[in-house]
């Protein structure tokens, strides 16, 4: 790995003198930088810091109504904000470019480390070292039988332990662990397996919402869809062409305790087709368990109030009779405001605005409430207004907000309403009634052909994350000699993978395995280090260097 | 139903916990002022070091010592860590305390009256609060996490859990004293200030997939307190040592003598990390699979999820530091607690000041 080299051996910084190297060579030295453990180092902390704007500011993509209300407290600063992208952190071109970076980085460190480990893994292991009690573990002790016995048996304890092994004139060395690297590889390559799946939900993706009146249904086309994200290759014809109706929708809520009026379940019935004249479909769809439809999911997301009105104008015909959802603004007690727009009311167009409250209540001093999220006592207060909609002026206007800049308060008495009560309004205006209440549910629709590939990276960057920290790959070299007294059998360890330790447990075992089969049964004085330093000069350690140096 | 008998149990057990807890304290601290260990004073230790030259060369890569080893290093597929091999050293060094055993000089179980029964006093607070959070469950009929006050016993538990585990595998006895400080102070705001009542968790809650995200979570929070404290622990190591190698006073000899000095805290301190950051991703992956259940997609950048993935890759940044020449040592332990950092502001900073889909925390 280029960038190891650098890094670790310190001469990462050392740039290349102009007389000597031409642009090829700043490439290169520019490569270097971008692949170093240091350079990674840095990108990781400056994707982690650029996350951070991400939390503090509102996001466009999950809380738009959040930044809207920020643009009217920070009126000067929001649209500076906006600018830089503050209000779409994590799709903001400055975050993009670091996390580019990094995963050039990552692909430039770890591709060309796959590639060495998988032509050194059909290498041997390299010689033994001359000095083995140099090495961070080491031991020699004096064995009972010939030199070249104790060489044998050595071997075959190494093999038998699934070393892979490598002998020469009078040692052997061992190596063992390559999972080591394969699951740090893994781990890697998984990231950007991750990052190409994400990469493919963007582009072939959609997401959409949905709020859907019980007993009335929609087909999945982005007219009938109330707001609608596709991917950046998603065009309308590619949509699932299912349909989807909702039967009924119940919700029931703790009664008593300390968490009365908590939410305890929600469940809509929904049956579905997956394409027109397809067979139909049955599903109970509840709070995590979403509804999969030809590999779309549908998912309930929200709940409440839709109540019913029926409008007679000042002619007598009825002008509207339906369903208005309004929308909750408070948990405890599902207060839920709306508006209902009736343009085509003669002589005048009619306008309401007010709050549905599902148990109502009304204190001495006449503000009212409600106080349990269920229906118990379902009550509309509702205020009018004559005059223009402005539904036509070209702007386009929210369902759930009444422009009344050109319209008229009605004069009359303002009261909560019970189901089958009515309005009666003024100068044969007409007459709105409140008819009763249905409930409405808001359904997320999404499509993601990245998921699974998504979920199947992230349990390989798992997978490869432990089995790079469970392994230790390490090197055991054994060297027998004989000397005056009889044969020496010297062991040195070594492991580069074990930062966290344990290394030293493997050895001492090893160690003890090897002296009760090997070691000669008058015990243990060691001879002097020197004296076997002396008799092995083969010159190993020589060869060990030129033949990582060629790699 | 939920069983408000049950539950008053499980409150009582939850004091009892605490009180153990500080005994357990107590005699921890006790055994620090009356019994002597045997590690070799750290001061020495870092002698030693200096007087192995030639295991030195080793670690230096110098290239002529021991060559084959240098290459090998600078190809980075494999080689002696400089910061590695001076741990090794460290043990190497120690005198020999029974073949192989990670910290010499202490034996498996806790020797001296005092450290045994600081020993039995924490298992035995570790029971009840493992039984308290059990009622607790039992009573709310639930997984018994789902709030503030639950999810901060719960990490606590953990975090208790661990040290007893390391303490016995590691013969990390010596960490009691400081694992036990904050779990005492933490559990004591809990029952006092946070205090939540039994009852059922919202229907977005209700789902095998909290189960284990949160106690994925849960587990490697309280691996990543056990790191955070002995990263403490390591870097006052690290100075008192520097400090008597530069012939200072260092007013920490007294409970130095008691620590196995920087090297030791330093490897321990980075095996939680290396528990603890699979157990982490494991449970990201996890809370990702059940927002995708919950919410129709697997990644939303939610203040909860922006921080866990902000944590994440802090402590990825730190594993990173420990293979960064330049980085090893002190400044990777700094990089560490920042990673805490950031998993301390997750767990109460974004719940007080930032709102989100995962409010369900609120206290
Ligand atoms: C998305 C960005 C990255 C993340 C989240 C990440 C995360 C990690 C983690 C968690 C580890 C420790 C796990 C293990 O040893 O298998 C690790 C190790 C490693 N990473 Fe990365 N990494 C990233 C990018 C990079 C890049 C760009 C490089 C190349 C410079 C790199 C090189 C390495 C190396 C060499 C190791 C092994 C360290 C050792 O020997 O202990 N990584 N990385």
């Amino acid at each position: 790995m280029t960038a190891g080299v650098a890094d670790v051996a310190g001469k990462g910084m050392t740039r290349p003198g102009k007389a000597k190297f031409g642009p090829v060579a700043w490439l290169r030295w520019i490569w270097r930088q971008l692949t170093s453990m240091r350079t990674a180092l840095v990108l990781l902390f400056l994707l982690a810091l650029a996350s951070i704007p991400g939390s503090v500011l509102p996001q466009e993509g999950i809380d738009p109504a959040a930044v809207a209300q920020y643009y009217t407290a920070h009126p000067a600063l929001a649209p500076v904000l906006a600018k830089l992208s503050g209000f779409d952190v994590f799709g903001a071109p400055w975050f993009a470019a670091i996390y580019i970076l990094l995963f050039t980085s990552l692909a430039g460190c770890v591709l060309p480390r796959a590639y060495r480990l998988a032509k050194s893994s059909r290498q041997p292991p390299p010689k033994a070292p001359r000095h083995l009690g140099r090495l961070p573990q080491s031991t020699d002790f004096p064995a009972a039988g010939p030199a070249d016995e104790a060489l044998a048996a050595a071997t075959r304890m190494l093999r038998a332990r699934r070393f892979r092994l490598r002998t020469g004139d009078g040692w052997v060395s061992a190596e063992k662990g390559y999972l080591h690297e394969v699951g740090n590889l893994l781990f890697h390559l998984a990231l950007l397996g991750l990052l190409a799946s994400i990469a493919l939900g963007g582009l072939f993706g959609y997401k959409a919402n949905k709020l859907l009146v019980a007993g009335e249904g929609f087909a999945n086309t982005p007219t009938a869809l109330d707001v609608f994200h596709p991917g950046r290759l998603v065009t309308a014809s590619d949509l699932q062409p299912f349909s989807i109706t909702m039967t009924k929708f119940t919700a029931s809520y703790i009664t008593s305790g300390s968490q009365r009026g908590q939410p305890a379940n929600f469940n809509a019935s929904l049956s579905y087709t997956a394409q027109p004249g397809g067979p139909v479909g049955h599903y109970d769809l509840q709070v995590n368990h979403p509804l999969n439809v030809d590999g779309v999911q549908v998912f309930l997301i929200g709940h409440g109030y839709a109540p019913t009105f029926k409008v007679t104008d000042g002619t007598g015909r009825v002008v509207l009779d339906q369903p208005v959802p309004f929308i909750p603004v408070e948990e405890a007690g599902l207060s839920s405001d709306g508006v209902i727009k009736v343009p085509d009311a003669k002589p005048q167009a009619l306008g309401f605005s007010g709050e549905f409250l599902p148990t109502a209540y009304e204190t001495i001093t006449g503000s009212v409430g409600s106080e349990f999220p269920a229906a118990n006592l379902p009550r509309v207060v509702l205020v009018g207004y004559e005059g223009n909609l402005q539904l036509n002026n070209g702007q386009p206007q929210s369902v759930y907000s009444l422009n009344t800049s050109q319209m008229r308060r009605i004069d009359y008495p303002i009261k909560m309403l019970a189901p089958g009560q009515s309005i009666v309004l003024p100068h044969g205006l007409g007459k709105l009634t409140f008819t009763g209440y249905r409930q409405w549910a808001s359904l997320a629709i999404t499509y993601d052909p990245g998921q699974l590939p998504a979920l199947f990276s992230a349990l390989a960057a798992l997978a490869g994350l432990i089995l790079s920290f469970l392994v230790r790959r390490r090197r055991i070299f054994v060297r027998v000699s004989e000397n005056g007294n009889g044969t020496v059998v010297q062991l040195g360890g070594l492991t580069r993978s074990d930062a966290a330790g344990g290394f030293e447990v493997e050895f001492a075992e090893l160690t003890g395995e090897f002296k009760r089969r090997l070691g000669s049964a008058a015990g243990s004085s060691a001879p002097a280090k020197s004296a076997v330093d002396e008799t092995s000069k083969d010159g190993a350690d020589e060869v060990a260097l030129a033949q990582s140096k060629g790699e | 139903m939920p069983s408000p008998a049950l539950d008053q149990l499980s409150n009582a057990g939850l004091v009892s916990a605490i009180l153990l807890y500080g005994f357990a304290m107590l005699a921890y601290a006790l055994d620090f002022l009356y019994s002597r260990r045997k590690f070799e004073s750290p001061a020495t230790a870092a002698q030693a070091r200096e007087k192995r030259p030639a295991a030195v060369l080793v670690g230096a890569g110098s290239g002529t010592a021991d060559a084959g080893l240098a290459a090998d290093e600078a190809d980075r597929n494999f080689g002696a860590d400089p910061a590695d091999a001076s741990a090794q050293l460290a043990d190497l060094s120690a005198p020999p305390g029974g073949s192989g055993s990670d910290v010499v000089g202490l034996t498996k179980w806790p020797q001296g009256a005092w450290l045994r029964t600081a020993f039995v006093l924490t298992c035995l607070g570790l029971v009840v609060h493992i039984a308290t959070i059990t009622t607790r469950g039992l009573a709310e009929q639930r997984v018994p996490w789902g709030n503030m006050y639950e999810f901060l016993s719960a990490i606590t538990c953990a975090a208790v859990l661990i040290l007893t585990l390391a303490s016995i595998k590691f013969r990390a006895y010596y960490m009691g004293l400081f694992v036990l400080l904050p779990v005492v102070v933490t559990l004591g705001i809990d029952e006092a200030v946070i205090y939540t009542p039994e009852g059922a968790v919202a229907p977005a809650l209700n789902s095998y997939w909290i189960a284990i995200h949160v106690t994925g979570m849960i587990i490697a929070i309280g691996m990543y307190i056990f790191g955070a404290v002995t990263t403490v622990l390591y870097l006052l190591a690290d100075r008192h040592e520097r400090r008597v190698a530069a012939g200072q006073e260092s007013g920490l000899a007294g409970i130095m003598a008691q620590l196995p000095g920087a090297a030791k805290l330093d490897q321990l301190a980075y095996r939680a990390i290396l528990f603890a950051f699979p157990a982490w991703t494991f449970a990201v992956i996890a809370g990702a699979i059940w927002a995708d259940h919950a919410w129709g997609r697997y990644w939303g950048w939610d203040p909860k999820e922006t921080w866990s993935f902000i944590t994440w890759l802090v402590y990825a940044a730190f594993l990173h530091a420990r293979a960064t020449a330049g980085w090893r040592g002190r400044r990777a332990a700094y990089v560490q607690l920042l990673g805490f950092a950031c998993l301390m502001f997750n767990l109460v900073g974004v719940n007080l000041w930032i709102s989100g889909l995962h409010s369900y925390a609120n206290m």
